[in-house]
């Protein structure tokens, strides 16, 4: 199970408690993604399409059911054994691009590796070499400030890919370019997953869910079609 | 342990760059740290340099000596006398207390203009004293000798010169030998006192020029039989307690005074002089110690203020940072590490405020003020304290914080 299958997800509940009310916002949601796999998560607003991502990437804990990370049940680890597994298996990509901004692009980049175990003279080689891979090479000491929205995506992609993850979590991540620099973006993270990390992409946007071998689609907490292969009973 | 090792320095090079970007920030925690530290700098300094004076003091009164005055300076009433002390008393106190091998009478004369060809010095003080002068004072003369006891007897028109003087009089000179006029009195220099730098009260110990005494009372018109003071000095120092008690004994006798009445005269010890120097310190102590740590605080509340607003605008920063796999202790690292830099810096920067204020201090004779390797390690010490004690709750807010919250949040 673990060799194909990467994450679990099996029977996640999530609910949030505001001011006395609960919010279910994930009611029982089982799902697998496999290695390589790139996967679009779709839904509208308020389906909890995002809380899912968010469950995925080990950001959020689920109120019940279980995660298994390559068949180990992470569901009770503590926020920095989390935090670990964060840096070490996962990138992330937000809409907002969140780079620091007083960092440079470069700085960006190695941001996550810095706080793994490797060597800060390895990091920054593998930096360099993903800057150039999203075409950037040439702006590794321009603050986030002096580069455009694509360009600061770019960075924020070879930000994620800094650790080798294993999964790439994107939220929304076109959602502030226009179309033509979508279109680039989306082609990025497609060439990164056929070299073998799987890419789990929140949108509701159709084009670039096109981009997605399987589209999950979500409404009121539950999946409603779970696009392709695993378990899906839901 | 080890992977957290490995951190801390790429943690402090984050801290840094923060340090560095949030410039108006830094600026201001720096400076507000800085006058607290300014302050503290002023009171060390200070107090080492008053207990330097106080030894300072102590040495040249000496442990094998006491100092009488005449008259109650603890309850003094207003009309006392002071002067009560005789030529008798000094007598009987060298021929009667056991181990008292010296007892040299003193008055001093204030306001006086000493005279020399063109040049004019005013004097503090004109001594009247007999021989012993220099050796009861530990005090050598650097040429010339001390008043003979003929000197004394026949009143003669002879003086010891502090150095101060003869440098203001005479230049490269030698004083000895030479006539100064004390007012209309000419006094022949048959002396010179060693250099002694020491000050107190109404300025140094070196601007003086001592007379015999029968010549002060004769010539400025002053009771010849009473003086002010005797300086004793004693063999034996071990038992001063034992020689305060038989001065104290045998002055009673000669005075008459009755069992129930207290002394006419007080008798001045070096752990006495110590103590009154240490009472002076410790109001020193207590004002300024107050002033350091009023602004000590006010730097620290400044810290806490500004990183609170630090870490709720950077909380994205934050958010990130945990989401990309920060550990709790590596964001409290790293705003603590902000902040110790900062404070840090705000310590050097009081310190050189501090010992400026302290040369601008000493200048005017306020305050002697000298700097120490304890002087850096108090402000060091401090600086880290503020920034672990008012970062805390910033840095403890900031490691706290939910990174999807932290994130969501700043997407409005």
């Amino acid at each position: 199970m673990a060799g194909s299958l990467l994450i679990e997800l099996d029977r996640v509940e999530k609910t949030y408690v505001q001011a006395g009310v609960d919010t279910r916002v994930l009611r029982g949601v089982s799902l697998a993604v496999g290695r390589g796999e790139f996967v679009a998560l779709q839904g509208p607003s308020g389906s909890g399409k995002s809380t899912l991502l968010h469950i995925l990437g080990l950001l959020e804990r689920p109120t019940a059911g279980r995660y298994l990370l390559s068949g180990e049940d992470v569901s009770g680890f503590a926020d920095d054994r989390l935090s670990e597994l964060r840096n070490r298996h996962f990138g992330f990509v937000f809409q907002s691009f969140y780079l620091i901004p007083y960092a440079s692009a470069l700085e960006n980049v190695l941001l996550p590796g810095l706080y793994g175990p490797e060597s800060r003279r390895s990091l920054e080689h593998r930096a360099q070499e993903l800057l150039a891979r999203v075409g950037l090479a040439d702006r590794a000491s321009f603050k986030p400030s002096q580069l455009s929205g694509g360009q600061q995506q770019r960075v924020a992609i070879a930000r994620a890919l800094i650790n080798q993850p294993a999964v790439i979590f994107a939220d929304e991540p076109t959602g502030q370019l226009d179309s033509a620099t979508s279109a680039e973006i989306m082609q990025l993270l497609a060439d990164i997953c056929t070299q073998g990390a799987s890419i789990v992409m929140v949108t509701h946007d159709e084009e670039t869910a096109a981009f997605a071998q399987r589209r999950i689609r979500i409404l009121d907490g539950r999946i409603l079609d779970n696009g392709g292969p695993g378990p899906a009973e839901g | 342990m080890r992977r957290a090792l490995r951190l801390l320095p790429r943690v402090a090079g984050f801290a840094l760059d923060a340090v560095l970007a949030y410039r108006l920030r830094s600026a201001f925690v720096i400076l507000a740290v800085a006058l607290g530290i300014a302050a503290l700098t002023v009171i060390v300094t200070s107090i080492d340099g008053a207990n330097r004076k106080a030894l300072e003091i102590v040495d040249m009164f000496g442990h094998d000596a006491v100092f009488l005055l005449g008259g109650d300076i603890e309850s003094r009433a207003v009309g006392k006398r002071t002067l009560t002390l005789t030529w008798d008393d000094a007598r009987t106190i060298r021929q009667s207390i056991p181990g008292a091998y010296l007892a040299v009478p003193m008055r001093a004369k204030s306001n006086i203009t000493a005279r020399f060809g063109s040049r004019n010095f005013d004097l503090p003080v004109v001594v009247g004293t007999t021989e012993g002068y220099a050796q009861v004072w530990n005090w050598p003369l650097s040429e010339g000798r001390d008043f003979t006891a003929e000197d004394v007897a026949h009143g003669a028109k002879v003086g010891l010169i502090g150095d101060t003087v003869a440098q203001e009089l005479f230049g490269d000179r030698s004083p000895v030998g030479q006539i100064v006029f004390l007012g209309s009195l000419p006094v022949q220099i048959v002396g010179r006192l060693s250099y002694r730098g020491l000050s107190g009260g109404g300025g140094s110990v070196d601007d003086r020029i001592a007379i015999p005494l029968t010549t002060l009372a004769q010539r400025f018109n002053l009771d010849r039989k009473y003086f002010r003071a005797i300086r004793v000095k004693f063999h034996n120092p071990e038992f001063m307690d034992a020689h305060v008690e038989n001065l104290r004994s045998l002055l009673r006798h000669l005075h008459r005074i009755a069992p129930d009445q207290p002394d006419d005269f007080t008798i001045l010890t070096a752990d006495q002089i110590l103590q009154f120097l240490a009472m002076l310190r410790g109001g020193l102590v207590a004002f300024l110690g107050l002033t350091a740590g009023g602004a000590i605080l006010v730097g620290g509340f400044v810290l806490a203020n500004l990183f609170s607003i630090s870490v709720a605008e950077r909380t994205t920063e934050i958010g990130l940072r945990k989401a990309l796999g920060a550990a709790t202790w590596a964001i409290t690292a790293q705003i603590l590490a902000e902040a110790a830099m900062l404070t840090l810096a705000g310590a050097l920067l009081g310190m050189a405020l501090g010992m400026g204020l302290g040369q601008a201090l000493s200048r005017l004779g306020i305050l002697e003020i000298q700097f120490s390797m304890k002087v850096f390690a108090i402000a060091v010490a401090s600086a880290l304290a503020i920034a672990a004690i008012f970062g805390l709750r910033p840095a403890r807010h900031a490691a706290g914080l939910d990174p999807v919250q932290a994130l969501r949040r700043s997407e409005g």
